[in-house]
């Protein structure tokens, strides 16, 4: 029997505000507990909620990114159910009427190649609190900073074909949520959370299998873990004649198992009724001109485009387009005067190891580095030499490249007479090898190369030694 | 301005009401430190009481119920600031129905509140307390709420002025939501003025509340001479045959005034009254339901100690601590917002409620200013007559749910007694027209005796 | 339009309200009367097809994004009935219970 996987994701996004989605308290990660509230996020009789309207702006900017229709007039709506951490009983989110509706995401398929995923919504809603089991013994403990904080819910139809597809797209969709600078996705820190909707069906059936809900997955790796987890649970029951029963499944890292959440016997009835509290949220035109003129070109599109415009490989396209800052860089560096492919090697090369080592920080500026590349490409300093020169540039922030390369006694010597002396000098030291050479060993000439770079120290120009060893072995 | 000591000591005579729920020792206490820092202002050193689901940093807010029994808010209604940046001082805080669900404040967990002129009878209610205790001559003005006419209805039965701003005129902000759709604070008074006053303090604009109108506060106008130029229209469905007649009468003495008055009276329908009370009990109790959600036990409150699990938690707080209007209420109201019913009940409230609101603004764009209606079916009832249907409870409010559902602006005076009893004439004006509204009171409230017998 | 033991039970339970057995013949006889009271709406001509309606501002208005800290009177210590350590408490959760839609904080 052949099956067929579907899941589908519902990933949760914090928006990268400075206050939180309903009142000003902060949102500044990893504070002591029960400090950043106040009245309305910790839901306190006669308390009332007001919008942020930055994190309206960003949600409007991830429904742009992700080219959903803009619903110009959307409604917030109540999500009523009990749970320690939802200080009020409900949860302020959007239901019939939410902020975006019917886009899509372009990704890779590791299995189908080029794929769209279909974004059925996003809207936006409050954070829950935190609950801590064993802190406290026998107690579960409350902590309502993250109460309140902005969140962007964004729902795929039941797109995906495998748990690695499911990861390719959260990886996607990450990309274009930072490249956007709408949210940091962290999903260490809890800025990213993703649920899934799994079910499996016979391959060539139409129908859709009954789904279960997978939740508690906290890494990029264990989304493929628990959703091949699910999905051969599935297989594996209904291959023996059983049935899958509707329900919440939990993944639980240490077991390396999904289980059953002990849930209650009814589904959920949310109740769902339009915020009393809060008018109908309207965007103003104004803010969809703006955020629509302030989307970035997004990855996919930058990474196409650095392929035809610069004649980059696509694997080398995909490095630079990785990070919205290193683009920006090696953009920056062919407009100032650099070639596109020795741009691209030495930003995927030099630049980011650079960076890895501090923290991110690009230590030497775009102008600088045309112009290191230009050095190289005129000869007057070598490949290796120009990478020393770099490294002096990078820790001293500062330097113009020919004079940190003169000051580092680096220039290439392209002068014929000194070249000259030290071919003379090289050959005059080698006699065995000048006589094999003669004799035919031809490939003894990168021997001869290499003992004039050393002898030279690195100055001599390696284009035109060999030319003159040549020469002068009379080969 | 009285003293401190006077208010005490009408405070102190009025005691046997219960109509106030802080000792008057406290009270008194409070005022001292109050008037210590009050500012200047135009309502300088009136004591001002306070219907107990105000938030206030004073006194315990326990809403009349003992699932808040003994808090204290760690921050005031936007109301209370600007009371007291207007000058004003405190006064305590006034019995009301438990989370101003009820007409009677006999639901409230801390005893009901008599009476003022009889003692086997209700103040009405959710705001009785403040009618109560501003009939009693104790404080000039109180704040209540209105929901569905707790203002209103208890204003009538007690003999005092009884305003509901429109929704959105008074920040909500420190109010203890019930249906927050219809929620608004109120202001009882001894006189129009009084009450007015008051209210042009507490109103504006409030960035904490999304649904306060950005408007400038309030302004009193003036009191007219007279109301030539008045439209004012009398709904038959207000009057319907078996309206008690002590209070119809009453109510025609007044449209008799009117007219001297230069008012030009007209007869008008609003023919989806009839269906106003249910509408509301549908509404109403759907966003309690919600509202009153966050009583759990975890982050304030009482903790009823000895359960074993979070279920149990929930369940003992609200099962102890609520009482059975309240839990009715929440049951109703989650009902009627659960799956498979939310469209036939909550929905078509709301649209039902359009359609009230259209009723209104037909009436009012056909040239009429301001409606006149008797403000209850019938004087104060007796205490217990309405306990055992709570239907019957509902229908006290017949006359003064429709502003709420329409979130127009609504002001009772006294018109008359019915053997004894006060008896509460209603004007209805469209949004934001307080200040007709208002001119029109005034007159009212010199040319008719609001305690002569009918 | 009567409604039933069972559906008021369940209703409770939505509502994490406890009823005792010995109340719930009169409280299921008193929810059926207000409902079907509150029912004679759904007769009314219109109510199917006019918008809902809501008082207030037409639409929202937007707070800007800056921090402001409220101070409070009392603190979430002097208020809360359970509080160790800067968090509040409940009677331990089972880490598979129930939980938030907004993703559940299992540990």
């Amino acid at each position: 029997m052949s099956w067929e996987t579907v899941i589908g994701l519902e990933t949760h996004v914090q928006l990268r505000t400075r206050s939180k989605m309903f009142c000003g308290c902060s949102t500044a990660f990893g504070a002591p507990p029960n400090t950043n509230v106040c009245p309305v996020c910790l839901g306190l009789p006669g308390a009332l909620p007001t919008v942020n309207g930055f994190a309206i702006q960003l949600a409007v900017r991830a429904a742009l990114a992700l080219r959903c229709e803009v619903h110009l007039r959307s409604v917030f709506a109540r999500k009523n159910y009990f749970y320690p951490d939802l200080p009020k009983g409900y949860q302020i989110s959007q239901y019939e009427e939410p902020l975006a509706t019917d886009g899509q995401l372009a990704y890779a398929s590791p299995g189908r190649g080029a794929v769209s995923a279909t974004i059925v919504r996003l809207h936006v809603e409050e954070d829950a609190g935190k609950s801590l089991h064993d802190r406290v013994p026998k107690s579960t403990a409350i902590d309502l900073n993250r109460s309140g904080v902005p969140l962007a819910e964004i729902v795929t139809g039941p797109d995906f074909r495998s748990p690695q597809e499911a990861r390719a797209y959260l990886l996607a969709l990450k990309e274009v949520l930072e490249y956007a600078d709408i949210s940091d996705c962290d999903m260490e820190k809890g800025s990213l959370r993703v649920d899934a909707n799994v079910s499996v069906r016979q391959m060539g059936a139409t129908a859709l299998g009954t789904k279960t809900e997978v939740k508690n997955i906290n890494s990029f790796a264990y989304v493929e873990k628990a959703l091949t987890l699910e999905r051969d649970r599935q297989i594996a029951t209904l291959e023996a004649g059983g049935r899958i029963a509707q329900q919440t499944m939990l993944f639980d890292a240490k077991a390396n198992a999904v289980r059953p959440q002990r849930s209650k016997e009814e589904s959920k009835d949310y109740r769902y009724f339009p915020e009393p509290d809060l008018p109908p949220l309207v965007v103003p035109e104004l803010w969809l001109a703006e955020e629509r003129a302030a989307l970035p070109e997004l990855p996919a599109a930058r990474r196409e485009r650095f392929a035809t415009h610069y004649g980059i490989p696509a694997q080398d396209a995909a490095v630079l387009v990785q990070s919205r800052t290193i683009a920006d860089y090696f953009e920056a560096t062919v407009a100032a005067g650099a070639e596109a492919k020795p741009a691209a090697n030495w930003v995927m090369g030099e630049v980011l190891a650079d960076a890895k080592d501090r923290a991110g920080t690009l230590r030497v500026t775009p102008e600088r580095l045309a112009r290191l590349i230009e050095l190289v490409k005129d000869g007057t300093v070598s490949n290796p030499a120009a990478k020393q020169v770099f490294g002096a540039m990078a820790v001293n922030g500062h330097g113009d490249p020919r004079a940190v390369a003169e000051r580092l006694g680096l220039i290439q010597v392209a002068d014929a007479g000194a070249l000259t002396g030290w071919v003379e000098e090289v050959i005059a030291g080698h006699p065995t090898e000048v006589a094999r050479y003669r004799k035919g060993e031809t490939k003894l000439l990168p021997f001869f190369v290499g003992q004039v770079m050393k002898v030279s120290k690195g100055k001599a120009d390696p284009t035109r030694v060999p030319t003159l060893v040549k020469e002068r072995l009379g080969g | 301005m009285t003293s401190i000591a006077e208010t005490a000591s009408r405070l102190a005579g009025a005691a046997s009401l219960n109509a106030l729920l802080t000792p008057i020792a406290e009270v008194e206490a409070s005022l001292t430190r109050q008037a210590e820092r009050a500012p200047a202002g135009p309502l300088a050193g009136m004591p001002v009481a306070v219907k107990d689901n105000i938030c206030t940093l004073e006194y315990t807010t326990s809403c009349g119920s003992r699932i808040l029994e003994g808090f204290r808010s760690p921050f005031e209604a936007t109301a209370i600031t600007r009371l007291k940046s207007a000058g004003a001082l405190i006064a305590g805080k006034t019995n009301c129905d438990e989370f101003a669900m009820g007409s009677s404040t006999e639901h409230s967990a801390f005893g009901r509140t008599l009476h003022p002129l009889d003692a086997s009878r209700v103040p009405g209610g959710s705001s009785g307390g403040s009618a109560a205790l501003v009939a009693a001559g104790a404080v000039p003005a109180a704040l209540g709420s209105e929901t569905g006419g707790s203002v209103r209805q208890p204003a009538s039965f007690c003999g005092v002025v009884g305003i509901k701003p429109t929704y959105g005129r008074v920040s909500r902000y420190g109010l203890v939501a019930f249906g927050s759709s219809l929620d608004q604070i109120g202001v009882c008074g001894r006189t129009v003025s009084d009450a007015a006053r008051v209210l042009a303090a507490i109103s504006g604009r409030d960035p904490m509340d999304s649904t306060c109108e950005d408007r400038d506060p309030f302004q009193l106008p003036a009191p007219p001479e007279n109301l030539q130029g008045f439209v004012i229209g009398i709904p038959k469905e207000y009057f319907p045959p078996d309206l008690d007649p002590g209070v119809r009468r009453a109510c025609e003495r007044v449209i008799k005034v009117l007219k001297d008055l230069g008012a030009a009276v007209r007869d008008v329908s609003l023919p989806h009254t009839p269906y106003a009370i249910p509408t509301y009990y549908i509404i109403a109790p759907a966003e309690a339901s919600s509202n009153l959600a966050r009583y759990d036990g975890v982050r304030y409150g009482p903790r009823f100690n000895g359960v074993p699990d979070v279920r149990a938690l929930y369940q003992s707080t609200r099962g102890k601590g609520f009482g059975p209007e309240v839990r009715r209420r929440i049951l109703v109201g989650t009902y009627v917002l659960s799956a498979g019913y939310y469209d036939a009940y909550y929905r078509r409230a709301q649209r039902m409620r359009a359609l009230i609101a259209q009723d209104f603004r037909n009436v009012f764009d056909r040239g009429v200013d301001l409606l006149f209606t008797p403000s209850t079916p019938t004087p104060a009832f007796k205490a217990g007559e309405k306990m055992d249907d709570p239907v019957a409870m509902y229908l006290a409010d017949i006359f003064t749910v429709t502003a709420n559902l329409a979130g127009i602006p609504g002001i009772t005076v006294p018109i008359g007694r019915v053997d004894g009893l006060p008896v509460g004439g209603q004007l209805l004006a469209p949004q934001f027209l307080e200040d007709e509204m208002l001119e029109a009171a005034f007159t009212l409230e010199r040319a008719v005796p609001g305690t002569d017998e009918v | 339009m009567s409604v039933s033991r069972q559906e008021v039970e369940r209703i409770a339970r939505l509502a994490e309200l406890y009823v005792d057995d010995a109340a719930l013949p009169a409280l299921t006889d008193q929810m059926s009367r207000i409902l079907d009271y509150v029912s004679q709406i759904a007769a009314v001509p219109g109510t199917e097809t006019v918008q809902p309606f809501l008082p207030g501002p037409v639409a929202l208005r937007f707070r800007d994004d800056e921090v402001r800290p409220v101070t409070l009177a009392l603190s979430p210590a002097q208020i809360a009935p359970a509080f160790k350590d800067g968090f509040f408490l409940v009677p331990r959760l089972e880490a598979f219970d129930a939980g938030a839609a907004g993703g559940d904080d299992v540990e």
